[in-house]
């Protein structure tokens, strides 16, 4: 079978190639040859390896996109960014507390954060990246984890902030902290491993496995199911 | 239909208004579930893993004789791609005690643990060929199971664990997976995973296919990449030693017979580097990327089954790799995304699959096995698919469902990636439904492991879906992440354990030779070479992909 | 009750949260809700110091831009935004007369309002809490009292921002009078003194903490030589230089005598007896409330 797409013409790091017009940037990059080993993932949206800058023909906007979740057009000029020199703070999460000035304490470089929007306009998952920056200025973990929990990491934001904030990173600590001391855990999960430290449930299991295959398969049939 | 624009081709118009006309009348109903006979019958007439003339049996090593897919047979009946007279193994380049190879959710995990068991970060080494976290681990979406409700039991997730594996499964591995199951999620919360929960705090949780309770805990449809990301953190924190694009190419093994190490491959320089460890895990993930039966995959650029022929030539087990996992619902449309993962949570939430006609045809919650098996037998032995322009055959996943049952905003709210990733190529899937068709998901089998992550071969460990024996013939959703914390957290806790009392000898790559003779003497005369380490796609390997599904 | 944006800065979510709670309850008694936009941002201040000419806007219009949703959406009854921080109240509304008056930094500010869905027009008005009390009346708040601060000696600090510069400020900004008359309406006697619009030293607080010990020295000692009870503020950064920063102080001034620094709504929670809740005396160092109970004003 043909591919009956029409032809485009692309610009990979400034070299020119015609592929068909309804591949993603990735594939249309295989096409023209390219063996990737730094710039693909999972190839799916989400792992963030695919970061990609371009630039549009006839336009002055630089935009971003996951090179795998986004379709060729004619003009486009395209440079992955498949890392970023980010820093990334060491912390030991037992000995954290979700406190107003947590964050900034780890990332004081947040209160650099001018509000252009750069980051959100950058960002391939529409996450609304400055206004989870700002959250966690401010210290609202809460809004800086719920509005950043989308993020892949793909690096765009970090890559386009003129005050050189890694938001990523930011949010990261926020949903960890969040999860840890302000969700916390659930108590059922923590009985039920303290049953299963009792051996509560040791002696179901060791009944069926010393069944045989069709006293097994008789339970298995005719077991009980509770989905509601 | 009117009132939004369809992301689909105008002829699939008759077929979605028939979807849209019948569902209403669908919403509350479901279609019987399968008896025991019924589900033989369709695996064996629709299933690929009953294709026979799909497998042949392997004509090499101590599993001789198993039967295994082509794709399969053909990495193992392989040379190496190292030739043992150009290693230099006696200049070291990394010297520790735990080595990890893979750094998914069970490489990461293994780190972790191994960390706790006392050995120090410098001391343990993730070797990963893509950057950490690369994995299908991440890429998991719909949930992890594990049976910590009030009204469910180790006991009981043990039942649909053994029934969904056909009887197959080792019993063991399962009951170390059940009884660890709510350790994992405890262990979760600890590290700031946040699950979706009720407004009691209580956890939310969904049905799986095969699933007697609800037991699937998520964190929206990101939930691998929630775990993943915070494993990753973690390693980071505690300055675990890691080094990316470094593929482990084959095992070194010393003059007592246990692994030692690793011959690594750097894929910036292309130079060879020789790890030498005390303990090794192996936790390379799967094949997808083999294209089992040229059917499209769900799976993560670098799951080329490094592990199971490293593991294979080193002496190691290999079970159930006859048994491969196609999950029911990959995307057939649109073209870009074909194969992509459509979760099983969505039916888990209420979408339902149906024909060209809008008719019900297949309870939706069947195990994975006999739901993708009916989804073959709708489009290829009932002729009742929608084709693609691409001339594929898929059957619609009515997604609309769930915001109907659910209540509106849930679709945004649980399915964020997924509406998302349609959104980008014009489908709103709050208001069409996807077209689905089967696609490669899951490596069942592989290396056999014991309750403590030991191989057959000793020093060797391994842990996560390069291993075989967990799930038996078929996985059930949401037990492959669990699967990945349970024995990745053994695998490095007995790393550790092993590495502290282990002396490595003279190291060598003799068992390069000995699988060199085998070959011959199993009458295999081959130019592949393996491990394949990444996949090919390059030139007009692009479209061909993209149309042999055919 | 009229619903008037609010607009609060991160200070007063975290160090100045004694300043959001007593104005929050108190402008509840007089009849205000204070309407918090759902998405907002640094005011921009740190930038207002930086030379950049455009980009130090962005932040204080995408608020101002905020408050004009709000407003739009028909949640708030004017088209006004209530700041409490004078740094916030000061950098929202220099940008705003930028706007306003210079049509070429209108359209570069505009053009460089990434992803929002309408243009900013103008026309929000930025007020400081204390001129919207002072529009609402004296009396009104004199009304509200039930608990007089008879018999307590005030000095009303303004500091630089809410007077300065010209045109910007909440009054006039060489005889400022509005403190003394908000104070002398819940009943306190106000204390005059030469240093109420000096400096505090502002965010020296954070690389020359010797300069701030030094300005908050003159500042509280001037003010205690008035006959001072306390000092009486309208900006956290004001608050925390002169207040829990009098420890930096005492270590370079052996002699000095701490003094109790509020702010204005603290005491008009007193004064209305709102409870120690709306008052929150537990965010302030020194503690003012030994002095208070002695004064009679609070309870044991």
């Amino acid at each position: 079978m043909e591919n009956n797409a029409e032809i485009v013409t692309i610009y990979v790091m400034g070299k020119k190639h015609n592929v068909p017009g309804d591949l993603t940037i990735m594939k249309a990059m295989e096409y023209a040859g390219h063996q990737f080993t730094r710039g693909a993932g999972c190839r799916g949206g989400y792992c963030g390896a695919c970061a990609t800058l371009y630039r549009k023909k006839g336009s002055y906007k630089l935009e971003g996109a996951l090179a795998c979740q986004k379709i060729v057009e004619d003009g486009m000029y395209i440079a992955q960014i498949p890392f970023n020199p980010a820093e990334k703070t060491t912390y030991s999460l037992d000995e954290l507390r979700p406190d107003a000035n947590t964050i900034l304490e780890y990332y004081p470089e947040l209160s650099r954060c001018l509000a252009c929007n750069t980051c959100t306009k950058a960002c391939p998952q529409d996450i609304m990246v400055m206004d989870y920056v700002q959250a966690s200025l401010r210290g609202d973990i809460e809004q800086a984890a719920k509005l950043s929990f989308d993020c892949i990491s793909c690096g765009l934001c970090a890559v386009r902030c003129p005050a050189e904030i890694v938001p990523y990173n930011v949010g990261q600590l926020a949903r960890r902290l969040y999860a840890r001391y302000v969700d916390g855990p659930s108590q059922h999960v923590l009985d039920r491993v303290k049953e299963v430290e009792e051996g509560k449930f040791d002696e179901g299991i060791k009944e069926l496995k010393n069944m045989d295959k069709a006293a097994l398969q008789e339970r298995y049939e005719t077991r009980e199911k509770i989905l509601e | 239909m009117s009132d939004y624009e369809s992301g689909y081709p105008d002829y699939m118009r008759e077929s979605l208004e028939k979807v849209a006309a019948t569902r209403a009348s669908r919403v509350g109903k479901s279609f019987k579930a399968m008896t025991a006979e019924e589900k033989d019958k369709i695996l064996r007439d629709f299933h690929p893993d009953w294709k026979m003339d799909q497998k042949r049996g392997l004509k090499v090593g101590p599993s001789k004789g198993q039967l295994m897919p082509h794709e399969v047979v053909d990495i193992l009946e392989a040379h190496s791609i190292i030739k043992p007279e150009d290693i230099d193994l006696s200049s070291i380049d990394y010297d520790i005690d735990v080595l990890i190879i893979g750094a998914g959710g069970a490489g990461l995990s293994a780190a972790i643990l191994a960390h706790d068991s006392g050995i120090g970060p410098d001391k343990i080494l993730i070797v990963q060929k893509l950057r950490l976290g690369d994995a299908n681990s991440k890429m998991s979406q719909g949930g992890i199971q594990a049976a910590d409700a009030p009204n469910d039991s180790p006991t009981i997730h043990y039942l649909d664990i053994i029934g969904g594996g056909h009887y197959e499964n080792k019993p063991e591995l399962v009951e170390a997976m059940v009884n660890d199951g709510p350790d994992v999620i405890k262990w979760h919360e600890e590290l700031g995973v946040l699950y979706d929960k009720l407004e009691d705090g209580t956890m939310q949780l969904a049905p799986g296919g095969g699933t007697s309770r609800l037991r699937m805990h998520s964190c929206k449809d990101y939930t691998g990449m929630e775990i993943t990301r915070i494993l990753m953190d973690e390693v980071l924190n505690r300055q675990i030693g890691y080094v990316e694009f470094t593929s482990a190419v084959e095992f070194v093994m010393d003059d007592k017979g246990q692994v030692a190490g690793a011959v690594l491959f750097d894929m910036d320089s292309d130079e060879y580097k020789i790890a030498r460890a005390k303990s090794t895990i192996l936790a390379t993930g799967g094949f997808g990327r083999l294209h089992i039966q040229s059917f499209e995959t769900t799976n993560h650029y670098g799951a080329t089954g490094d592990g199971i022929i490293m593991a294979y030539r080193a002496g190691a087990n290999l079970i159930h790799l006859d048994s491969t996992q196609f999950h029911p619902t990959g995307s057939a449309y649109p073209e870009q995304i074909v194969g992509q993962l459509c979760t099983e949570k969505l039916r888990g939430r209420g979408a339902q699959p149906v024909n060209v006609d809008g008719e019900l045809f297949v309870y939706p919650l069947e195990t994975r096995d006999v739901e993708a098996s009916a989804l073959i037998r709708e489009c290829f032995g009932r002729e009742n698919g929608v084709t693609t322009p691409s001339g594929m055959k898929g059957v619609w996943l009515d997604t609309p469902l769930i915001d109907i049952i659910n209540g509106e905003g849930t679709i945004e709210r649980e399915f964020a990636a997924m509406f998302r990733n349609y959104n980008k190529f014009g489908i709103d899937i709050r208001k069409e439904p996807m077209l689905v068709f089967p696609t490669l998901h899951y490596q069942n089998g592989g290396v056999e492991i014991n309750v403590r992550c030991e191989t057959s071969v000793p020093g060797l460990f391994a842990a996560g879906e390069v291993c075989g024996g967990v799930h038996g013939k078929n996985r059930l959703m949401g037990n492959s992440q669990l699967d990945l914390y349970v024995f990745g957290r053994r695998a490095g806790k007995a790393g550790a354990e092993r590495a502290k009392t282990t002396k490595i000898g003279k190291l060598n790559l003799d068992h390069l030779k000995r699988y060199e003779k085998g070959l011959k003497e199993g009458g295999v005369e081959t130019t592949r070479k393996s491990p394949m380490l990444l996949p090919e796609y390059r030139g007009e390997k692009t479209l061909e992909h993209q149309l042999k599904l055919l | 009750m009229t619903r008037l944006a609010y607009y609060p800065g991160c200070t007063l979510k975290t160090n100045a949260k004694n300043f959001e709670d007593s104005t929050i309850a108190t402008a509840e008694k007089l009849g205000i809700e204070l309407v918090e936009p759902e998405r907002w941002n640094c005011c921009g201040t740190v930038h207002s110091l930086s030379t950049d000419d455009v980009m130090h806007h962005l932040a204080p219009i995408r608020n101002l831009l905020r408050v004009e949703e709000l407003s739009n959406a028909g949640e708030v009854d004017s088209k006004q935004v209530v700041t409490l921080c004078a740094m916030c109240y000061n950098t929202l509304k220099r940008s705003n007369m930028v706007f306003n008056e210079d049509s070429d930094r209108k359209k570069k500010i505009r053009d460089n309002m990434y992803k929002e869905d309408i243009e900013y027009s103008g026309n929000v008005e930025v007020l400081h809490h204390l001129e919207v009390l002072r529009e609402m009346g004296w009396d009104k708040v004199k009304e509200a009292v039930a608990n007089p601060l008879n018999g307590l000696k005030v000095a009303p600090y303004y500091g630089c921002l809410l007077l300065r510069p010209r045109g910007i400020g909440v009054d006039d900004t060489d005889d400022p009078t509005i403190m003394e008359d908000m104070l002398e309406a819940l009943g306190a006697e106000t204390v005059g003194f030469a240093y109420s619009q000096k400096c505090c030293g502002s965010y020296n607080a954070v690389h020359m903490k010797e300069v701030v010990a030094d300005l908050a020295h003159k500042i509280l000692k001037q003010a205690e030589e008035a006959g001072a009870d306390m000092l009486v503020t309208a900006c956290p950064l004001c608050e925390y230089n002169l207040g829990p920063r009098q420890s930096e102080v005492e270590k370079r001034y052996p002699v000095f005598k701490s003094i109790p620094v509020v702010y204005f709504t603290q005491l008009m929670a007193l004064a209305f007896s709102l409870g120690e809740e709306a008052a929150a005396f537990t965010g302030n160092k020194p503690d003012p409330r030994p002095l208070l109970r002695d004064k009679g004003l609070l309870e044991e």
